[in-house]
Order: structure tokens, then C-alpha cells, then sequence
């Protein structure tokens, strides 16, 4: 009888392919949206691995004060999360803030290779922190120079405790500190280029700390104090005065905050804003939280006269107003109607209708109207002079901050040392379209629980408590990883050819790969293109 | 973050003649990684005596013996009890037959086999027709199908014989249905045939692009909207009564999913689709009784 004994592996089917599938993972929605660039895909993927200290230093590679973020970030990256189209997007702020906590308790070790050019920075705030962060691990010496008396911009004066609690940021703030970046407090710099002889290259970060006046009658009136003033005085721990009949202006951040804190310190609180919700420009679910806590808004409202006794607040005049054609912000214009006048009775009225760069800084510096003039990498007009933050975009966000801080490290470090800007690519995302669905089922959001209702309004203790652990890993697991190879094994699964190879990273075996592309089909998140043979 | 748990050993080699996204070859792949390296296969006139490659070559691991078309399960029979008789009782042995050598032209051995109740795995990778000889109908083409001897004047009008309840009748301990778009419930049933003595019948749904007219990469997809459809069920019964359902679809999917990612079945009309699902409905409700499962 005949017999085979020889293998088939001479027969390098192969040859019959006319498609070759490619492992090449691609960008996930979240960490293209992350104006700091992290790598959220990974660091949610380590984490589900419970290597949660790995998962925190990816984060800090990109990211110097994670734990703050993790609480007051707007997490764009959650907005653009494919995993809210199929049903809820992942939690990765909160994710965030659970390794960001984790990563205080521990101990970095930097090994810095000394560069002996010297960067000064000019405020202490999330922009400031971030270059010094990105440019001292490169080994270059920093001094932040801070006109208050105390270190973190608005994360200190203006963000209360009930969202970012002091010691967190202090520990921050410390762990900076212990990687050698210097922060002189106290010092207000006049001009960038005062400190022009002494630093190689100057970062300018000062924010927007200006408050808008209304230009109405009675604004100097006793009971009337500016957002911005009220927080700062809270936060740095002075003894305020508030009354009863609390009425905030504005639709910001700031008008949120001040309110809320006006609340938890008992007072009755009612928000005037001027347009509808849809044009706030404060983050919406502060807004939400705001109006849980028993905080009235009345929109398309303004005052108009502030009215006293005895030099003291006593009454607002409002008007109503209605939306006309957009302006140059894109949101609907606010028109006052006519004759709609009425008054409200108030003994406080704080006036937070928004913060401006203050520009006298920039003189023989180009700017716009609304901040300094920077290219995308923060350059300014002067070439030694680097800006970001506020002070460029106006008020804005942390992240916006940390990813200009970010950006302006690269710029100072090729400066210095004569070297072109890496271009920055616009890669396309992974959509939904691009996701195996039927390898996922609808499941609920998770998310860490809040301190109990009447301890929330009546004290100023931190609102979110930590993610159960427990939680924490089902949340993660939630996560598509768009794009980016997990270890699935479906593609090895699949193959009838038998030519998945698992090292390190998956590969194919070209020898035998025939093409057919079940492996890029079944891959559930897109990691696996299909490039025609040629 | 593995969504299937394989065994990792493969008893099987590439550089094998499957065409493009072969389900066949897949089926193999994943029983012999259920089986083991103690195995004999042996395997009658299909696309597996080309698939496994030319004489002196082999794409197996373990023994493969080629024989006649009809007589599968008479091969099986008489492998097992030479190696009985050697006192080799721990070496499966595993007939490997198409649909055509399993419905139509080797059923009268299987039958044989069944009723002697012989310590055999019958595993039939069901592609549902002739397809190593150029795609003609057996008697598992589907209702309504295209191939080359049912062309789309006369399209196939007769329902897929349901040889799971014929052999169920012959009342052997073991007979199930698989897919390979669900190698973890493939593999386990596998297991437990492994583990059972006497005449085991796996019914293994397995599909083939090239007579399908489907793309080479729709195999798995396919799979999944048979079961998904409830157009190919996955069941087990044992003893010839104890029917058990392993899945239940949440909600089941239109017919017309599954038929229309297919070019065999291009020329339906809305009117014979309508048919197909009644015909589908009324199967699976029965099945459903059948499980006690409604
Ligand atoms: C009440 C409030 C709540 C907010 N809530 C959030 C939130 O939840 N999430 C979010 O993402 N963003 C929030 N923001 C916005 C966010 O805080 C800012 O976008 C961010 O802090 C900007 O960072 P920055 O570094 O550009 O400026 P800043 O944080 O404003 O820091 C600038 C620093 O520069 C210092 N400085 C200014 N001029 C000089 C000078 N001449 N010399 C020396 N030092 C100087 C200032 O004292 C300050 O410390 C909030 C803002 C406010 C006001
Ligand atoms: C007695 C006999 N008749 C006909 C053939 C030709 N022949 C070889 S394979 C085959 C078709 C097999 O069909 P199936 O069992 O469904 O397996 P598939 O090729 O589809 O995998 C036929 C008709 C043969 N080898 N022997
Ligand atoms: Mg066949």
C-alpha cells in the first residue's frame, strides 16, 4: 500500500495570494481627541492586566498631573468614544483619576541627563507645569516664576475642593518639585524679556485672570464681588462675606463654581445667564450637578442696573432677552427684549461673566484680540519667547493647557538644539463602522459612586469618591481598544491556513497565507488591514 | 482578552490544497485539536483527499487512510477493530466524510455502523453539495440553492434532508451539530464524543466559499448568521432522545441576512424567501420543542 510520509510545508500556498493582511494597529478615537495626546487605548489595556503602575507611567508620559485631570477634565476623549454609539462611553476619567491616585502613593524615578541650558516660565499653572514637566525630564534646568503666593494657577485659585481637593494637588505639585524644576512664588514678571539674559528660552503661561465688568449701574456697589476674587479668596482659605440671596452672572466655569460654593456655604442661589443652556460655555455636567444640588438658572436673562440701599445690593433689574443670528463665536447672539424688565431682590450678586488675557504683558509681541499670537507649536513672534495656555486660546480647559505646555517642550528642546519641528499628522481615527460589533455586548457604563446628598450641599468636601476596584476593571473591559491589537487570538483562531504567528506582536506567515481575510474580517477592531499584492 | 480558548496544539500543517477561506479546513483543524495526536482518520473521495495534499504528502499529523467513497464509516469500523484487537482501545478513530459520502452515497455503511453502535467518531463536514467534483447537489444542498446540476431555471426544490434525526433515530449515545463560527462549542462537543463509547455523529456546518459564491473572508460571518438565523441550529442529543439547545439567539435574524451574502441563492425571490423563513420558523419551533424549550 502506499504511503505518505512526507509534510506539506514544501507547497508555500502563498504564492496564490492576491491580498496580504497586515497587522498595523491604528489611533483610537480617545487618544486622537486628548489634546495632551495620551495614550488612553494603553493605559486601559494595562490596567485590565492589573498592572496598574505601568498603566499610571503611560499616562504620565504624556500627561504630568494625571490625577488632576482624572477629576476636572471635560474628557473630550469620552465625547468621541466608539463605544457611545453602541451604548455608553467608557468612564476614562474616572479610570483616569483612579491611576492617577495610585500614582501619587508612588515614588518616581527619574534618571535625568543634565543639559546645562536654562528655561524660564512664567506662571505656575497647568501650561507653566507641563512644559517644565516635558522639558526637565530632557534634562534641561527650570524656574517657574509664580506671582501668587501659592503654585497651580486657576487648579488653585479657582478650581474648589468639592472637585479637586488641595493635598491632591499639592502632591502634584511635590512630585514636580522632587524632579528638580525650581518654583519661586511671589514674583511677578513684568516681561517675558526681562528674563531674556539669564534663560536660554522663556515660556509664558500666565492664563486669563481679568474679570470682565458688566459696565452696568451699581457694579461698586458693597455686595457685589467679581467670580473670580470670591473663589480665590475661598480657596486660599480668607474669610469671605456672602449673604442670604445669592445671584451669579455668567454661564462659565467660573459662574458654576462660584455658585456652588455659594450654596455650600448657605446661602440661597440663583445663576443669570444670558442665553439658553445649549450656548453655556461652563462643562455640562458640572452644570447638571449644579442644578441638583437646588442651584436655579434662569437663561436668556441679564441684569441691567444693579440697585442699592444704603450702599449695599438690595435689587437687580433684569431684562429678558431672545437669540438672534450667531456672532462670531458661532452662538446665537442674546437681543434684550423690549419692555420685559422686572426685578429680583438679592443681597449678593457675583459678577462672573469671564476672564481676559491681560495683554500689557506682550508688549513688541504680536497678539490677537483676545491673547498672545502663537503658531501651533506655541511660537511667538519672538523667537525665544514661547506661549500657551489661557493666555493664547482665552479661557479654556487643563488639558488644552497640558497639551500646549507639551507642545512648546518640543519647540523650546529643537531650538536649542538648531533642530527642525516634527510635522504634525492628521491621522484618521477608528470609527464604529470600523468595529466587529458582533464580538461586543451592550452593557452599562460603570462608574465610581458620590458622597451622600446633604453632606455634598453643606460642605465642601470632594464630591466623587474612588472607583471600587472591582468596577473599575469591569469598566475597562468595556473597552473596545479600538484599533489596537489585545491579544484577542481571533485571528489565529480563524485561519484555516494555520499562518498566525504570536510572538511579541501578531504577524502572518507569508509562506502560506493564501489571502482569504477572515482574519481582518473577524479581527473586532480593525487591527488587520488588507493591502493588495503587487 | 481571549474571546475563544483553543487548545494550542494543532495537529495539522499548512501548505494544504483548501481553497480560499475553506470551512473544511477549518473544521479539521479544530477536531483534531480536540482529538489529539492519538487519532486515525480516515476519509473517503471529497475535497479532504485533496485538501490534505498530494501522494507521498500530508497536511495531518496523525494517520490518514483514503478509501472508497461509500465507505466511511465501514473503514472506521474496521480500523477500530484492528486496533481493538492489538488492544489499542485508546486511539480514536475518526471518519471524515463530505455531505455527499455522508447523505447520500455512504449512508447505507453509516447506517450499518450506527446500528452496530461502533466505537466511532463520524464527523460530516457538511458544505452542502459536491464540491471537490465542481458543486452539484446532494442530499444536503438547502432549498432553494444554485449548483451546477440545480442551475437557477431549476433550482434546488427539495428541503436538506435532516440526517441528524436519522441518526438520532439509530438511537446512539451521541449526535450533535457544530459550526465552525463557534470552534469553543465545536471543540467541547468533540470532547465529549471523544469520551463516549460507541457510534458518535458530529454534524459539522462548515462552508465553502467557491460554491457558495460568497467571498473567501464571509466564512466565519456566514457561520454565525446560519446559527443566528436558526437556519443551522446547534443541538445535541444523546441517546437518541435527550435533545439539549447549547444556543439560543436573543432575538433571531431574518433569513434573508444570511442568504443574501450568498450567490447560490441570488435568484430568490421575495416570495421564495418568505418560504425559506416559514420553512425556517416552523423547524425551529419544532427544535425548540423538541428541547422543551418554549
Ligand atoms: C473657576 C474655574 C473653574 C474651572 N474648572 C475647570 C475644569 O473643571 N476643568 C478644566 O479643564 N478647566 C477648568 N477651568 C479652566 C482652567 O482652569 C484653565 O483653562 C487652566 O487653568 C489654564 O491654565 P494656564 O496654565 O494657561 O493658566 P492658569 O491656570 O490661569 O495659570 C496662570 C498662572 O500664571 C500666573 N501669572 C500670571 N501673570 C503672571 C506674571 N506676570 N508673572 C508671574 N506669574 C503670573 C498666575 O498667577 C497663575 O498662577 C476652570 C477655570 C476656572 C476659573
Ligand atoms: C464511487 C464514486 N463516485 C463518484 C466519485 C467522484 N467523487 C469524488 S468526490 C465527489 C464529491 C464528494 O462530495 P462531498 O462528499 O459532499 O464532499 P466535498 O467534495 O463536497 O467535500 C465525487 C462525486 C468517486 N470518487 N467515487
Ligand atoms: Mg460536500
Amino acid at each position: 500500500m502506499p504511503i505518505s510520509l512526507s509534510d506539506t510545508l514544501h507547497n508555500k500556498t502563498g504564492t496564490w495570494r492576491t491580498f496580504r493582511p497586515i497587522h498595523k494597529n491604528k489611533l483610537p478615537p480617545c487618544n486622537k481627541k486628548c489634546p495632551t495626546g495620551e495614550n488612553i487605548q494603553k493605559y486601559i489595556y494595562l490596567l485590565l492586566n492589573k498592572k496598574y503602575e505601568e498603566a499610571y507611567r503611560e499616562i504620565k508620559k504624556d500627561n504630568p498631573i494625571p490625577s488632576i485631570t482624572g477629576r476636572v477634565c471635560p474628557h473630550p476623549c469620552e465625547s468621541k468614544c466608539n463605544r457611545g454609539e453602541f451604548d455608553e462611553p467608557i468612564a476614562i476619567h474616572h479610570i483616569e483619576r483612579f491611576l492617577g491616585d495610585y500614582g501619587l502613593e508612588l515614588k518616581d524615578n527619574w534618571e535625568i541627563e543634565e543639559k546645562k541650558e536654562k528655561i524660564a516660565i512664567i506662571g505656575s499653572g497647568p501650561a507653566g507645569l507641563a512644559c517644565a514637566y516635558h522639558l526637565r525630564k530632557k534634562g534641561y534646568k527650570i524656574k517657574i516664576f509664580e506671582a501668587e503666593n501659592e503654585i497651580g494657577g486657576m487648579l488653585r485659585i479657582g478650581i474648589p475642593d468639592y472637585r479637586l481637593p488641595k493635598d491632591i494637588l499639592d502632591k502634584e505639585i511635590k512630585k514636580l518639585q522632587e524632579m528638580g524644576i525650581e518654583i519661586e512664588t511671589g514674583v511677578r514678571i513684568n516681561h517675558p524679556l526681562d528674563l531674556a539674559g539669564n534663560y536660554d528660552a522663556i515660556f509664558v503661561g500666565t492664563g486669563a485672570h481679568i474679570s470682565r465688568k458688566m459696565g452696568i449701574p451699581g457694579e461698586e456697589l458693597d455686595g457685589v464681588i467679581s467670580g473670580l476674587e470670591f473663589l480665590k479668596k475661598l480657596n486660599l482659605g480668607e474669610k469671605v462675606k456672602i449673604g442670604k440671596k445669592v445671584a451669579v452672572i455668567g454661564g462659565g466655569n467660573t459662574a458654576i463654581d462660584a455658585a456652588r460654593c455659594a450654596l455650600r456655604l448657605g446661602a440661597e442661589v440663583k445663576i443669570l445667564y444670558r442665553r439658553s443652556r445649549n450656548e453655556m460655555p461652563a462643562i455640562e455636567s458640572e452644570v447638571e450637578e449644579a442644578e441638583k444640588e437646588g442651584i436655579k438658572i434662569e437663561f436668556l436673562t441679564t441684569p441691567v442696573k444693579i440697585i442699592g440701599k444704603n450702599q449695599k445690593v438690595s435689587t437687580l433689574e433684569c431684562i429678558r432677552m431672545e437669540l438672534g443670528e450667531p456672532d462670531e463665536s458661532g452662538r446665537r447672539r442674546p437681543i434684550p427684549i423690549k419692555g420685559s424688565e422686572f426685578t429680583l431682590d438679592f443681597d449678593t450678586v457675583i459678577l462672573a461673566i469671564g476672564e481676559k488675557v491681560d495683554l500689557k504683558l506682550f508688549e513688541n509681541i504680536e497678539t490677537t484680540s483676545w491673547g498672545v499670537k502663537t503658531d501651533q507649536y506655541t511660537r511667538t513672534t519672538h523667537e525665544k519667547v514661547f506661549a500657551g495656555g489661557d493666555c493664547v486660546t482665552g479661557p479654556s480647559t487643563v488639558v488644552e493647557a497640558l497639551g500646549a505646555g507639551k507642545r512648546a517642550s518640543i519647540a523650546i528642546d529643537c531650538f536649542l538644539k538648531g533642530e527642525p519641528l516634527p510635522v504634525i499628522k492628521d491621522k484618521k481615527p477608528v470609527t464604529i463602522e470600523n468595529i466587529n460589533l458582533d464580538y461586543f455586548e451592550r452593557k452599562k457604563r460603570k462608574e465610581p459612586e458620590k458622597i451622600e446628598f446633604n453632606r455634598r450641599v453643606n460642605s465642601f468636601d470632594e464630591i466623587w469618591l474612588r472607583f471600587d476596584e472591582k468596577d473599575l476593571l469591569e469598566e475597562a473591559e468595556r473597552c473596545f481598544s479600538c484599533g489596537v491589537c489585545n491579544r484577542c487570538d481571533n485571528c489565529w483562531v480563524f485561519c484555516p491556513d494555520l499562518s498566525i504567528i504570536r510572538n511579541e506582536e501578531y504577524s502572518v506567515n507569508y509562506d502560506y497565507c493564501k489571502g482569504c481575510g477572515i482574519c481582518a474580517r473577524e479581527c473586532p477592531r480593525y487591527v488587520i488591514t488588507m493591502e493588495e499584492e503587487r | 482578552m481571549k474571546i475563544f480558548n483553543l487548545p494550542e496544539k494543532e495537529n495539522m500543517r499548512p501548505g494544504h490544497l483548501a481553497c480560499q477561506g475553506c470551512g473544511a479546513a477549518l473544521a479539521m483543524r479544530y477536531t483534531l485539536k480536540a482529538l489529539g495526536e492519538k487519532t486515525i482518520v480516515t476519509i473517503p473521495a471529497c475535497c479532504w483527499s485533496v485538501i490534505d495534499g498530494p501522494f507521498p504528502y500530508s497536511s495531518l499529523k496523525v494517520p490518514l487512510f483514503h478509501c472508497a467513497f461509500e465507505t466511511a464509516a465501514a473503514s472506521a469500523a474496521g480500523i477500530r477493530a484492528g486496533l481493538d484487537i492489538k488492544g489499542l482501545e485508546d486511539i480514536n478513530v475518526l471518519a471524515w466524510a463530505g455531505d455527499g459520502g455522508t447523505f447520500d452515497i455512504g449512508i447505507q455503511a453509516l447506517s450499518g455502523a450506527a446500528e452496530r453502535n461502533e466505537n466511532i467518531i463520524y464527523v460530516c463536514y457538511d458544505n452542502e453539495a459536491y464540491m471537490n467534483t465542481g458543486i452539484q447537489r446532494s442530499s444536503a444542498t438547502p432549498y432553494g440553492a444554485w449548483t451546477t446540476t440545480t442551475p437557477v431555471k431549476h433550482y434546488k426544490n427539495r428541503p436538506k434532508k435532516d440526517i441528524v434525526a436519522i441518526m438520532a433515530a439509530h438511537r446512539i449515545p451521541y449526535v450533535a451539530t457544530a459550526s465552525v463560527g463557534y470552534p469553543d462549542d465545536l471543540i467541547r462537543k468533540v470532547e465529549k464524543a471523544k469520551n463516549i463509547k460507541g457510534t458518535k455523529f458530529i454534524h459539522i456546518y462548515a462552508p465553502c466559499p467557491t460554491g457558495w459564491k460568497c467571498k473567501p473572508d464571509d466564512t466565519i460571518k456566514i457561520s454565525r448568521l446560519a446559527v443566528e438565523t436558526a437556519v443551522f441550529p446547534l443541538y445535541e442529543i444523546e441517546n437518541g432522545y435527550k435533545y439539549i439547545l447549547n444556543i439560543k439567539p436573543e432575538v433571531k435574524k431574518p433569513v434573508t441576512e444570511y442568504l443574501k451574502m450568498q450567490g447560490r441563492f441570488r435568484h430568490l425571490t421575495e416570495k421564495e424567501i418568505e418560504m425559506i423563513q416559514k420553512e425556517v420558523d416552523f423547524q425551529w419551533k419544532r427544535l425548540l420543542e423538541k428541547c422543551n424549550q418554549n
